[in-house]
């Protein structure tokens, strides 16, 4: 599987929690939560099965990935050192 | 916001799981072909191509029930009969997908010795189930909120 949907998911996983919170905190725009609270959903299911997916994805990285809101980025930056090595 | 959320819905089962019902149901037909004495390069390339298709919407896939639950939820009808009894049939279709026709494409892709006729059938169930599914969601026994 290759790396790139899976940084794409992490970016959007972390993105869409930071605008949920920021509405969450100041506005408050029923809209942005109904749309948003899905897109988040959507992009850490997929952060989850595509590091479950990958071939070189040790358990701890796999475990990282279903870390709410960082676990994207964090299992990308695993598989980077991994693969580096 | 619920019509977004609805239109959002429906467009990603659409793109998504049309493509999984035809490429997991070339798929036998496609083993055959590679498989037999005549298979060629082109043959065993489309099979990959097809179980690529499966993979990839069943992933994307992933946005239907996830967009379901949020219109459900705007809707109010969370608690539905009808509603409950579609989560539970996709839940099977999805189990379906992921823990054998998935699995058992890439044992055929590997070169185990699966007939194409199981493969066939799991599939057959698959689009069942998930046809059963948008009958639910267009009927609604039982709901008040009109046709």
């Amino acid at each position: 599987m290759p790396r790139r949907p899976l940084e794409i998911a992490a970016v959007a996983e972390l993105l869409s929690l930071a605008v949920l919170l920021v509405n969450l905190a100041t506005a408050h725009v029923p809209q942005v939560t109904s749309l948003g609270g899905p897109v988040h959903g959507c992009a850490y299911l997929f952060v989850v099965i595509l590091t479950a997916w990958h071939p070189a994805a040790s358990r701890r990285t796999r475990l990282l990935a279903a870390i709410p809101g960082v676990g994207g980025l964090l299992a990308t930056r695993a598989l980077r050192a991994g693969r580096s090595q | 916001m619920t019509k977004l959320l609805l239109s959002l819905h429906v467009l990603a089962a659409i793109i998504t799981i049309g493509p999984v019902t035809v490429a997991a149901s070339m798929f036998p037909a496609a083993t055959r072909r590679a498989l037999a004495p005549t298979g060629t390069g082109r043959d065993r390339a489309a099979l990959r191509l097809l179980h690529r298709i499966c993979r990839v919407y069943a992933l994307l896939g992933i946005a239907v029930p996830v967009f379901g639950l949020a219109t459900a939820s705007s809707l109010g009808v969370l608690g539905d009969a009808w509603l409950i009894t579609s989560m539970l049939l996709t839940a099977i279709a999805a189990a379906l997908l992921a823990l054998l026709i998935l699995p058992g494409q890439r044992r055929v892709l590997a070169g185990a010795p699966l007939p194409p006729a199981r493969l066939g059938m799991l599939t057959g169930v698959f689009n069942l189930l998930w046809a059963v599914v948008v009958v639910l969601m267009i009927v609604r026994p039982g709901s008040t909120t009109g046709a």
